[in-house]
């Protein structure tokens, strides 16, 4: 997990869930963050889309299980696109 | 384990009856729960037929997690063709109870997207419910479908109409209105005012029949004719009547409009399923009608009368066409705030296009969401 990535998904999920973005760790998840609902979730994976110009399959979202979790799909997806 | 979402089999009820229960004890109401058999009771699938459901669940590990359910029927567009799209409905997910699947929904939705892009949801129970903010969030076209709706028994829904007696003082105007008659009164006026404004209808046969099959022809050639004055709408010729009101589904009532032995137009009215808000009321509803141009009213009465005289107190209905929708005001109708929503994908929303153009003349009814056969 590289630290600019990070540092962007990060900042992404703390516009998403109104949290500061040092309370994110890469453990973060719906069962720590109050505000990660069936709709953020949704705002979460439009932001990522977003944010790193790419398109996630079900398969994708499925991953997005925490922080770190978004980390290593977004590296992945990006290292396949090379 | 990853999650899968496939099509809903037999093998999976036990898993789908566990995801019920998982849903029950959180706290959800019973009428939050999927459904219990793998193949649809209403339009399954056969052979040829245009018009299907379909359920698909979504599995981690042998468990269910979602699902949803799709409805797949033949649309008339703004460009004359015809178009097979889909009905998105019935989403459920264990993320409303246990957020650790809070990716669910998502998934769901995303997954009908890939099976059928020409997809859309209807009622939904207005713009602040989960599903429309997701649709919003998409990006994807939508309106509210109007709602309608004629007193027929004022004193009784001045006493049962448990939305508006929603204080004392209410309560309190509302049973003075009730017992003195003005209630009546004003109603009276009302739709004797209505009356004087609407163009008179000529001589026209309203006949129940048990089903459409004996009028065929006739409503595959109204069909024809009527479909150019809607810029999209669900097919309606005479094969898609037969299926979606079928003489088993007898709780609804179905009715053909002639004038010199010549359709001109049907209706399919039927009684709303008891809910709270309308206390005690005999609630009829006008589920879907069709016509040829300039014979709406003529239908609309027809329909009425019929209802009226089934004694429903209160007559409800909801019609996206301009021209359904002044056909309900000049038969005594009222419009009311409506919490039915249209809402079409992306790629449905390229083929209306432009949509604020295209909306007015849509033709959408209750019977185009999942209302069919009960919950109407």
């Amino acid at each position: 997990m590289t630290a600019s990535t990070f540092e962007q998904v990060r900042s992404v999920a703390s516009d998403i869930f109104g949290v500061p973005a040092g309370k994110i760790t890469a453990e973060s998840s719906p069962e720590t963050i109050e505000n990660w609902d069936s709709m953020q979730h949704l705002n979460l994976v439009l932001a990522i889309e977003e944010k790193f110009g790419m398109q996630l399959a079900p398969e994708d979202i499925e991953q997005m299980k925490s922080v770190g979790a978004i980390v290593a799909l977004v590296e992945k997806l990006q290292s396949a696109a090379r | 384990m990853a999650i899968v979402i496939q099509p809903y089999r037999s093998e999976h009820e036990p898993a789908v009856a566990e995801f019920n229960q998982r849903l029950r004890q959180a706290g959800e109401d019973d009428n939050m729960v999927f459904y219990r058999w793998a193949e649809p009771r209403w339009l399954p699938r056969r052979g040829e037929s245009r018009i299907y459901n379909e359920f698909f669940v979504a599995i981690d590990d042998g468990i269910v997690r979602g699902g949803y359910a799709l409805k797949t029927q033949d649309f008339f567009f703004p460009d004359g063709q015809t178009r097979s799209i889909a009905y998105y409905h019935h989403p459920l997910s264990e993320g409303i109870v246990n957020k650790a699947h809070a990716m669910v929904g998502t998934l769901l939705l995303r997954d009908a997207m890939l099976r059928a892009p020409l997809l859309y949801c209807l009622g939904m129970g207005g713009y602040d419910r989960p599903l429309p903010r997701m649709l919003l969030r998409l990006g994807w076209a939508h309106s509210l479908v109007p709602f309608f709706f004629r007193i027929v028994n004022p004193s009784r829904f001045l006493r049962n109409m448990q939305t508006l007696r929603s204080s004392r003082s209410r309560k309190f105007l509302m049973d003075i209105a009730a017992y003195s008659g003005a209630g009546w009164a004003a109603s009276k006026l009302f739709r004797g005012y209505r009356a004087l404004l609407a163009p008179r209808s000529p001589a026209t046969e309203c006949r129940e029949v048990a089903s459409f099959e004996a009028d065929a022809m006739g409503l595959q050639s109204l069909w024809e004719q009527a479909r150019q004055t809607c810029s999209f709408t669900a097919v309606r010729d005479a094969e898609t009547l037969n299926t979606l009101y079928p003489p088993a589904l007898k709780h609804l009532t179905r009715l053909v409009l002639k004038r010199n032995g010549v359709a001109i137009g049907w209706a399919v009215v039927g009684e709303r399923r008891q809910d709270a808000k309308y206390g005690n009321l005999r609630v009829g509803s006008v589920v879907d009608c069709f016509a040829l141009p300039g014979e709406l009213l003529s239908v609309m009465r027809g329909a009425t009368q019929k209802l009226e005289r089934q004694g429903f107190d209160l007559i409800l209905s909801n019609q996206s066409h301009r021209a359904w929708g002044e056909a309900f005001k000049a038969a005594g109708y009222l419009p009311g705030p409506s919490n039915f929503l249209f809402a079409a994908s992306k790629k449905l929303a390229e083929l209306l296009s432009p949509f604020e153009e295209v909306r007015p003349r849509m033709h959408l009814t209750r019977a185009d969401g999942d209302g069919l056969p009960a919950n109407f």
